[in-house]
């Protein structure tokens, strides 16, 4: 009897390793490729860093200051969200998204937050707002900076990370440009007088700080489909996690390093 | 008596180049507004015909390249560059309704004008 038990744990074993190996596969092949195209691009036309200084903060708390401040905030019940997390959010971002094998959906970091408020019985945060969810993840991501991005893709989560695979390579909108079009195809290359950046690194970075406020790397999604034309997937919708999941798989190992100005 | 018409004749010659040159200078409008073609973000173009770029995502632009192409050539790329290159990443400006056909019109007009 234990031996059945034994081989079925062995063989859930293989499969979750199988699985593994197929989203680390695409991982490798899409980096392999972006590497090439980053290396073809700087030997057409090398990219000089514009000479310019970082923009100068605006006066008062920055976005990780305030967010801060609402995550040691106690709710009405004496808890704070810092209650939610182990170690008090410490080191806990770079292991986001993450998904959650019962609901069978990816939840993000944004989602975690939320799910915090609603057992409190607080009110909810829009996900992309930069003065409360995005000064928030400022913060949180700022408790884990440096620390290597270990995003897990176990078996069940195949379809997910598969899904936002496709969606990152799919052309939308009235431009017909696909996420990849960009920063896989044309990593490197200059539009509109910014070099593109490659796919494998832009999960490692968010949220950044544009004119004073942290805006997450679904903000930023929402805001390249916009400009491509297309409607933009909502914030916490499946579609936009799926994306996220797959993007942040792609900077697997990478160090977390929040807060970059723009 | 020839300088009585010299001016009839002048006018007359400007007023049959405005329409084309105005053609042309509502092309590079289009050629570089964010919410119209935007060509300019993804190309370059020589120098005074339009705002100095480093783009390269797509080939950088000179006129003899364009006259080359021609006219009818150069209209239907703009309107569907995924007919030739499926593949291509260039919009499908016409296709996709981001230029009408007066502005693609407008557009091959400035390309052809190219230096």
């Amino acid at each position: 009897m234990r031996f059945p038990r034994l081989g079925l744990a062995l063989a859930c074993a293989l499969a979750s390793f199988a699985s593994h190996g197929a989203a680390d596969d695409a991982r490798r092949a899409i980096a392999a490729r972006i590497e090439a195209q980053l290396a073809a691009a700087a030997a057409a036309a090398p990219v000089e860093a514009p000479a310019q200084a970082e923009p100068a903060a605006p006066p008062g708390p920055t976005p990780a200051e305030r967010g801060k401040a609402l995550w040691v905030r106690k709710f009405k019940d004496g808890k704070s969200l810092a209650s939610c997390y182990p170690n008090g959010g410490r080191r806990v971002a770079a292991s986001y998204p993450l998904y959650d094998g019962r609901l069978k959906r990816v939840i993000t970091l944004e989602m975690s937050i939320n799910q915090c408020l609603k057992v409190h019985r607080e009110p909810l945060l829009e996900g992309t707002d930069p003065q409360t969810m995005g000064a928030l993840t400022a913060y949180l991501r700022s408790l884990a900076e440096g620390r290597k991005i270990a995003v897990r893709v176990p078996a069940a989560a195949e379809p997910r990370f598969e899904q936002g695979r496709r969606l990152y390579f799919t052309r939308f909108g009235q431009r017909n440009f696909a996420c990849a079009s960009c920063h896989v195809q044309n990593a490197g290359r200059i539009y509109a007088e910014q070099a593109l950046s490659g796919a494998v690194g832009q999960a490692a970075r968010w949220p950044f700080i544009r004119a004073g406020q942290a805006v997450t790397l679904q903000a930023q999604i929402r805001d390249c489909l916009d400009r491509m034309g297309a409607a933009p997937f909502g914030a916490g919708s499946d579609e936009m996690n799926d994306l996220e999941y797959f993007l942040t798989y792609l900077s697997q190992g990478q160090p977390l390093k929040p807060n970059t100005p723009r | 008596m020839r300088a009585r018409f010299r001016f009839p004749v002048a006018l007359a010659a400007l007023m049959l180049a405005l329409p084309a040159l105005a053609q042309k200078d509502r092309g590079l409008e289009l050629f570089v507004r964010p919410d119209k073609g935007y060509c300019i973000a993804c190309h370059a173009v020589p120098p005074a015909a339009g705002p100095a770029t480093r783009s390269n995502i797509g080939p950088a632009l000179s006129g003899s390249r364009m006259r080359e192409l021609g006219s009818p050539a150069l209209h239907e790329l703009l309107r569907d560059p995924t007919r030739a290159s499926p593949d291509t990443i260039m919009p499908p400006f016409g296709k996709h309704r981001i230029l009408e056909e007066r502005e693609i019109d407008a557009v091959t007009e400035y390309l052809l004008a190219l230096p």
